[in-house]
């Protein structure tokens, strides 16, 4: 009778020298650290993840629209009354910590960051698993990835937590580097990056890859911020002699079919119809209600007025009365402003109504065009006007050439002005009309001063004032769990 | 005797072996402990069976019936039939007689106050008092309605008068034709410190049973055992109507010896057995009608004009034109989205059985439409249980529970914030949408965006929502068990068991285009999704019970327990449907974009434990439960924990000092100390993970990226709640009058939760690590009185009540938001010396009324009007900010209760149940739009008709304005729209009517029952939201417990009436 219960109490026995093992569970379809860095194949997909937040997926979670113009001069808030009220907020500078778009675009672009990190955290020199000529590239987009994601950050927050590893639990408070601080790891970022970038990706699914071009040109736009205007001319100098032109159709620059363009230095890209969404979400925010858009984004008449006469990239940057919206009749109603953008939207034809947030623009984050103007503002700032104006009256020629018909004769005419004051004007005017609805113009009003900044800022929002305002604040969430801020 | 155990495991059998090498002889009494537990399980015992104890009790010869102070009397069970061999017993004696073959007994009574003893088995003790009297009838009452009952305690059973720990017991008879769904439901209101809530009121959605408070801020759920299975979400998949008994183990020493995931309490449901004899059938069935409860006055078409109209001329706005008010419909949307809904239950059973075994067989078919068209729930069993005695020694049993549950679902709680949910609550767009918008245009179309939505708002039309919902989860599912069992020695006993739980769910959703003016932008899609997870459990008990003297019994266990769980999930969906129509919603007819995936998760535990049980002279009680638990889920180096438990108890009413008081049938003091481990948090925490985490589009082509989704921490070790429990038990007037009262105080330490990072940390899940510690305390008491006033009159009361404390005692790292109620604004704090959870929200403190008030008070922003809300300056820093946010209450209630009362007249019974909630806040969120006005949403009756007017006229609501510095101000999070959630409600009331056994037996029928019955009849709160029972809504799933109590715009519950019979046959 005995032996009848020893039998499970055997089987007990079993289990119990087994259970090490049964209690030992894989994590199924996850990588660990080792993992993704043991080859080259699953190594790129991390920095390929590293891409992933610029993209305009969805609109409310990369504000940088809302922060970069809406902030500014040139665009409103539009929508009925009480909607949107945080993005209301940053056009009316009623900033709370709380402010959504505020939180939101912290979020994204350290989330940036933090996938940057991965990749040089699991790029360690002793890893041996990862090809060097694959180790390099990855390690230099990375690199590129990051600078630009701080670049942004801090020109939105100023001060702010540098990280450059991959958090953990007991470094997750840190404390705020100064604006200084970061401008330093940028440099020291870009300058490592584009050393190992490649001028130029070969298989064609590889364009949209960092490049050399796109390192140098984020130096030049990050000495211009640091007004060290020699660097900055020698930078835009270096991308120049990297061959990039002008386009001679200027709206290529905003056209799905010429999205590798020779202008392109660095685009955010967009496809339509894949799943999930990689469609350019802009196209809903900015479109007209009445064509199943939001309609949150109207242009100001000061930006209208911005423009010189008859200048053709008016047309081709906002729709008005009586001029075509793509493929409708542009309806006066659909903006309180009386403008809606053409920048970032597409024509029914490409992108019908019913996907309308599935477009597929890519952002052009930095484009030739950008680095001339950076150039002249920097050779006319470090004091020599005159060279300033050879850049300059590069972009002018282009616009010039897009004016559809006979052009009159004193149509954007070169700029010959070498007095340094007067130039800086036209220089930052120019720059207004070409890089309109492109996101940039809060930086440059900020970094224009405070004078600049709020004798345009204020006509539309008497709320604004620089020394508080010239940043956004650090986001509620961020304090709540970050005791060092 | 010797038993081979190998040496890793001597340490959890040394004290067995040392009692086990006294044992002998398994002791008589407990022999008869073992029958009569068994006996009980089965009320209608043969009367002609003896009581095992009367053979060896002195008996006083029957023949002496003269004499002073003889009592002659009739001993009857419930039916009036007479009842032989019962022990009549002088109380306080030893002597004592049985009743003959007619019932009939005499006994000498001492003195003429001495009271007189009828034990029988299956019924409970009746104690009389016959005075001067020297004939009586004593009438039984079987045991099953007593309260002298069998709990089953972690792996077995004991009685409950020998019960050391803080258990509350739910029989049959108090969930008995209660129309609810789940058995979770069930629990609502009728034990101490046992807290249930219904996430909303749509028919089959989630329960929270919270066991003593909130312990930790990951998975409060209580361990469901289900005829020894361990399931967290078993529970959903039995029908009430198959429930013999719960049992609620609430204090460590009961819960420890189920280990892992016992922390939160653990519920023990016994499904019912056949019974002996022929086959008796039943048939249960109820059908009932739901209706809404009471509605929020909301304003009507002319009130929300005058209010639109009095903002519009304060701002500069246009005007709502009188001759556009005039033809405008006046719409209730509330009632237009609450319509009666259909109840249904029916239910029937077969059982049966003999010396060597029994069956039960039952079906289910449970339909609750829900009052929100295109929500229901319908749930089909069929259970069979089968036990069968194989031999002396083996008897093996099996339990099989096959299930299918249709869920349809619509949106019935959060504004649709966050991935996965399912939506935007319905009632939120009832109650934002303005009167004066019409349900349909005159082609019959749905009112999509009204004509004007700068005077009637952009929400969607609530019907056109509510019809065009399209989403439901079938679940199938198998529960089961089969144990062996082998008495292998006198008291001796293994038992093996094997349960499993297989449910598949089968999801799908169909997305409709339906509006005409906004749903374009979403095509037309389906997404379909299927998981199935398979759990089993193999668990092995040896137990051993014997009797070292004749005072001294102890009871030994000892156990292994091995759990696995398996979840495989696959998901697809395409989109742009050319035709919409049901037979067409298949994957296959999408002819848009298309997505699939796949993912699969594991985790196991393993377990040894043991227990003992010590016993003297009926009077002193302990016991003594050791665990040690293993993870997949902690890291190899900090997999197991060691648990352990004891209680000890006192009979005092078996000490001669007390046998005097007659009144006192029962005092027992309980004490007991005990840790339980807890282990919820995410399968692989203890390490970093990369995952897919989305494409990216170089030249057009995508390629996939892979990042942290996921950190790790390899040091996190199991969550430990200890537990302290003082209790009391008291019978009065035989039982009567019963008493039980705890107070506990339950530490969790070591809180397992995922901290937030910053943002600035960057994406990837937030690494677990041991957070801290909560504190539970509280204070219980159940009290039950039932007497028997005459034959034709009896009624029984009872009613319970918990206090409960909750307070974070430590914390690691930074005070924790959760509960989301606007753009990144959470509602609740969880702080070191505040309740998890806790609201933390800016004070209003009234209205401005004019401007020297607003001058001289902290300044609040620009543009700030008379009529303004006034927040409180809590730091006394001049400005009203973030800074000035102070903790406002807690979801969570200070005192929970419940009430229960029962008449019977003749054939008549009436029962009524109460049940409430005090000392708890709700956030009523909806209140931001319907109270704050600050677009075209339709507000409530009260701001339409009361809001300032100019100084003096309101402290509470402010002006009616919709501009911007205005309307941020007003519409601030705040105290403004925090809410007292106390409430009590009829829950349940009944009169039914039992038909006569003589009426019956014509029709061969043992017994038949009406009934009408109605369902949250009244409710009384101050809570001006739908329903103040809430729990968490959909946006706050996320944030678990500390997102409760927040109203979105709530789905109701409803108020059902119903009709019912049941038949035995």
């Amino acid at each position: 009778m005995k032996n009848l219960y020893i039998i499970p109490l055997s089987l007990c026995l079993l289990l119990g020298a087994g259970c090490k093992k049964f209690l030992d569970q894989p994590a199924l379809g996850y990588y660990s650290d080792e993992d993704l860095f043991s080859n080259d194949a699953t190594a790129v997909t991390a920095v390929n993840a590293a891409y992933i937040p610029l993209t305009f997926t969805d609109g409310a979670a990369n504000p940088v629209w809302v922060l970069g113009d809406v902030a500014s001069d040139d665009v409103v808030i539009g929508g009925n009354a009480g909607e949107q009220a945080d993005y209301t907020g940053i056009d009316l500078f009623n900033i709370l910590p709380t402010n959504a778009a505020v939180q939101s675009l912290w979020s994204r672009y350290y989330n940036g960051v933090n996938r940057c990190n991965v990749v040089t955290d699991g790029l360690t020199a002793e890893n041996t698993k990862v090809s060097e000529s694959v180790r390099t590239q990855i390690l230099a987009q990375a690199k590129f990835l990051r600078a630009y994601y701080y670049f942004t950050l801090t020109n939105f927050y100023g001060n702010i937590p540098l990280r450059l590893k991959v958090s953990a639990l007991t470094d997750a408070p840190v404390t705020a580097s100064t604006q200084a601080q970061v401008y330093t790891q940028i440099e020291k970022d870009l300058n490592e990056a584009s050393a190992d970038l490649p001028e130029k990706w070969t298989a064609t699914s590889d364009i949209g890859r960092a490049t050399k071009g796109a390192a140098l040109a984020l130096l030049a736009k990050a000495s211009l911020f640091q007004k060290k205007y020699t660097e900055a001319a020698q930078f835009a100098t270096q991308v120049e002699a990297l061959g990039y032109q002008l386009t001679d159709n200027f709206s290529d620059n905003f056209n799905s079919s010429a999205k590798t363009n020779n202008e392109v230095i660095f685009s955010v890209w967009h496809t339509r119809g894949a799943q999930p969404s990689q469609g350019n979400s802009l196209n809903y925010w900015f479109a007209p209600r009445s064509l199943n858009g939001a309609g949150v984004f109207y242009p100001t008449q000061s930006l209208v007025d911005n423009f010189e006469s008859n200048d053709p990239r008016l047309d081709l940057t906002i729709a008005r009365t009586g001029k075509p919206y793509f493929d409708s009749t542009f309806d006066v109603s659909w903006s309180t402003t009386g403008y809606l953008s053409k920048k970032h939207i597409q024509p029914l034809s490409e992108v019908p109504s019913t996907t309308k947030n599935d477009g597929n623009l890519n952002y052009e984050a930095i484009r030739f065009a950008d680095v001339l103007l950076v150039k002249a503002e920097a050779l006319n700032e470090s004091g020599q006007p005159a060279a300033a104006l050879v850049p300059l009256n590069r972009v002018r020629e282009r616009a010039r050439k897009n004016f559809s018909g006979t052009a009159p004769a004193d149509l954007l005419p070169s700029v010959t002005n070498t007095d340094q004051a007067q130039l800086r004007d036209i220089i930052r005017r120019e720059r207004r009309s070409e890089m309109a609805l492109e996101f940039q113009r809060f930086f440059d009003v900020i970094r224009y001063g405070q004078a600049y900044a709020e004798a345009v800022i204020r006509p539309g929002s008497p709320n604004f004032n620089y020394a508080q305002h010239k940043f956004f604040p650090i986001p509620q969430t961020e304090l709540n769990a970050n005791g060092n801020l | 005797m010797k038993l081979l155990l190998p040496k890793k495991y001597i340490f959890l059998a040394m004290p067995f072996l040392v009692f086990a090498s006294q044992a002998q002889e398994i002791p008589d009494t407990l022999k008869r402990r073992q029958v009569q537990t068994d006996t009980l399980k089965k009320p209608a015992a043969p009367p002609n069976s003896p009581p095992p104890s009367a053979a060896k009790t002195p008996v006083v010869n029957p023949a002496d019936t003269t004499g002073q102070g003889m009592v002659k009397g009739i001993v009857k069970d419930e039916k009036g039939s007479p009842v032989p061999g019962a022990v009549v017993q002088i109380r306080g004696e030893t002597t004592h007689v049985l009743t003959d073959p007619n019932g009939r007994f005499s006994i000498r009574l001492p003195k003429p106050t001495s009271a007189i003893q009828v034990v029988f088995m299956g019924y409970s003790t009746r104690i009389v008092r016959p005075g001067t009297q020297t004939n009586i009838t004593i009438t039984l009452i079987p045991a099953s309605k007593a309260l002298n009952e069998v709990v089953i305690t972690g792996y077995s059973t004991q009685q409950k008068k020998d019960l050391t720990g803080a258990v509350a017991t739910i029989k049959p008879s108090d969930i008995d034709n209660m129309p609810v769904g789940g058995v979770d439901q069930v629990l609502q209101g009728k034990s101490a410190g046992v807290s249930v809530t219904q996430g909303t009121g749509a028919p089959g959605e989630g329960i929270a049973v919270r066991i003593r408070g909130i312990g930790t801020i990951n998975n409060n759920n209580p361990l469901y055992v289900i005829d020894g299975v361990p399931t967290p979400s078993g529970i959903n998949q039995i029908s009430p109507a198959d429930i013999e008994s719960i049992n609620i183990l609430k204090d460590a020493s009961s819960a420890s010896i189920y280990g892992a995931r016992a922390s939160n309490g653990v519920v023990v449901v016994t499904t019912k057995k056949g019974q002996s004899g022929k086959a008796r059938f039943n048939i249960s069935q109820y059908t009932g009608v739901q209706v809404h409860g009471d509605l929020i006055k909301m304003a009507n078409t002319q009130q929300y004009v005058a209010a639109f109209n009095t903002a519009a001329a304060a701002d500069g706005r246009t005007q709502i034109p009188a001759d556009l008010a005039a033809g405008l419909p006046n719409v209730d949307w509330q009632k237009e989205v609450l319509k009666p809904a259909l109840v249904n239950n029916t239910n029937f059973s077969v059982n049966g059985g003999n010396e060597t075994g029994n069956y039960l067989v039952s079906a289910n078919y449970y339909k609750q439409d829900g009052l929100i068209k295109n929500s229901a729930y319908d749930r089909f069993n069929l259970r069979t249980a089968v036990n069968s005695t194989l031999s002396k020694i083996f008897s093996m049993g099996m339990n099989l529970n096959l299930s299918y549950a249709k869920t349809k679902q619509v949106g019935a709680s959060g504004d649709g914030f966050g991935d996965g949910n399912q939506g935007a609550s319905v009632m939120r767009y009832a109650l934002l949408r303005s009167p004066g918008t019409p349900v349909f245009k005159s082609n019959g179309d749905y009112v999509d965006l009204p004509e004007n939505p700068s005077f009637f708002g952009d929400g969607l039309n609530p019907v056109g929502y509510a019809d065009n919902f399209d989403r439901s989860y079938n679940a199938y599912s198998v529960l089961g068990s089969v144990f062996a069992e082998a008495n292998i020695a006198k008291g001796l006993k293994l038992r093996t068991t094997f349960g499993g739980n297989l449910v598949i769910t089968d999801f799908k959703q169909f997305f409709k285009i339906w509006g005409s003016d906004r749903s374009l932008n979403s095509p037309g899609s389906l997404a379909r999704s299927n998981a199935n997870q398979f759990d089993y459990n193999w668990t092995n008990t040896l137990t051993y019970n014997f009797k070292i003297d004749k005072n001294q019994t102890i009871n030994l266990l000892a156990g292994s327990e091995a759990i696995k769980s398996r979840t495989n999930g696959l998901s697809a969906s395409r989109s742009i449907f050319p035709n919409q129509s049901d037979n067409f919603q298949y994957l296959d007819n999408g002819i848009g974009i298309q997505q699939n995936g796949e993912n699969e998760s594991r985790w196991a535990l393993f377990s040894l434990f043991g227990r003992a049980d010590y016993q003297y002279a009926d009077k002193y009680l302990a016991s003594f439960t050791v665990r040690r638990d293993g993870s997949s889920r902690l890291s190899p180096d900090n997999r197991y924990g060691n648990f352990y438990a004891g209680s000890v108890g006192w009979r005092l009413d078996q000490e001669d000092f007390l046998k005097g008081f007659e009144q006192l049938s029962m005092l027992k003091l309980r004490a007991s100390i005990g840790q339980t481990g807890n282990q919820e948090i995410s399968n692989y925490a203890y390490t970093t993970l990369n995952s897919f985490v989305g494409f990216y589009p170089f030249g057009g082509t995508p390629v996939i990226g892979n990042s942290l989704t996921s950190r790790g921490n390899s040091n996190i070790t199991w969550e430990t709640s200890t537990q302290t429990n003082f209790g009391l038990d008291a019978g009065f007037f035989e039982d009567n009058l019963q008493l039980s009262a705890d107070y506990f105080i339950r530490d969790n330490s070591d809180i397992l939760f995922a901290n937030p990072l910053p943002p600035s940390a960057g994406g990837g899940s937030s690494p677990f690590i041991n957070a801290g510690k909560v504190r539970n305390q509280g204070f219980e008491l159940q009290i039950s009185y039932r007497k028997t006033l005459s034959d034709d009159w009896s009624f029984d009361v009872s009613g319970n009540l918990a206090t409960l404390k909750n307070k974070v005692v430590s914390l690691a790292g930074s005070p924790i938001p959760g509960g989301r109620i606007a753009n990144e604004y959470n509602a609740t704090l969880t702080t070191v010396g505040q309740p998890i959870g806790a609201f933390y929200l800016i004070p209003m403190e009234g209205i401005f009324q004019n401007k020297l008030d607003i001058f001289t008070h902290a300044y609040q922003g620009a543009g700030i009007q008379p009529g303004d809300v006034k927040y409180k300056d809590t730091n006394g820093d001049g400005v009203i900010n973030e800074s000035d946010r102070e903790i406002a209450g807690s979801p969570i209630p200070k005192l929970t209760y419940g009430f229960t009362g029962n008449v019977k007249f003749k054939s008549f019974d009436l029962s009524i149940f109460f049940q409430g909630a005090y000392g708890n806040k709700l956030y009523n969120q909806i209140s931001t739009e319907t109270e704050g006005f600050y677009r075209a949403f339709n507000v409530t009756e009260e701001v339409a008709t009361s809001s300032w007017s100019g100084e003096g006229s309101s402290n509470q609501y402010p002006r009616l304005t919709w501009s911007s510095a205005s309307s941020t101000n007003n519409t601030r999070p705040s105290t403004r729209f925090l809410e007292s959630g106390s409430y009590l409600r009829l829950k349940n009331a009944q009169l039914g009517y039992s038909f006569t056994p003589k009426l019956l037996s014509n029709l061969k029928i043992a017994s038949m029952r009406v009934y009408v019955s109605g369902q949250n009849l009244l409710t009384f709160t101050k809570y001006k939201g739908l329903d103040p029972e809430i729990y968490t809504s959909s946006n706050g799933q996320g944030d678990g417990v500390r997102a409760v109590g927040i109203d979105w715009g709530t789905y109701p519950s409803a108020r059902i009436y119903t009709l019912g019979l049941n038949v035995n046959f």
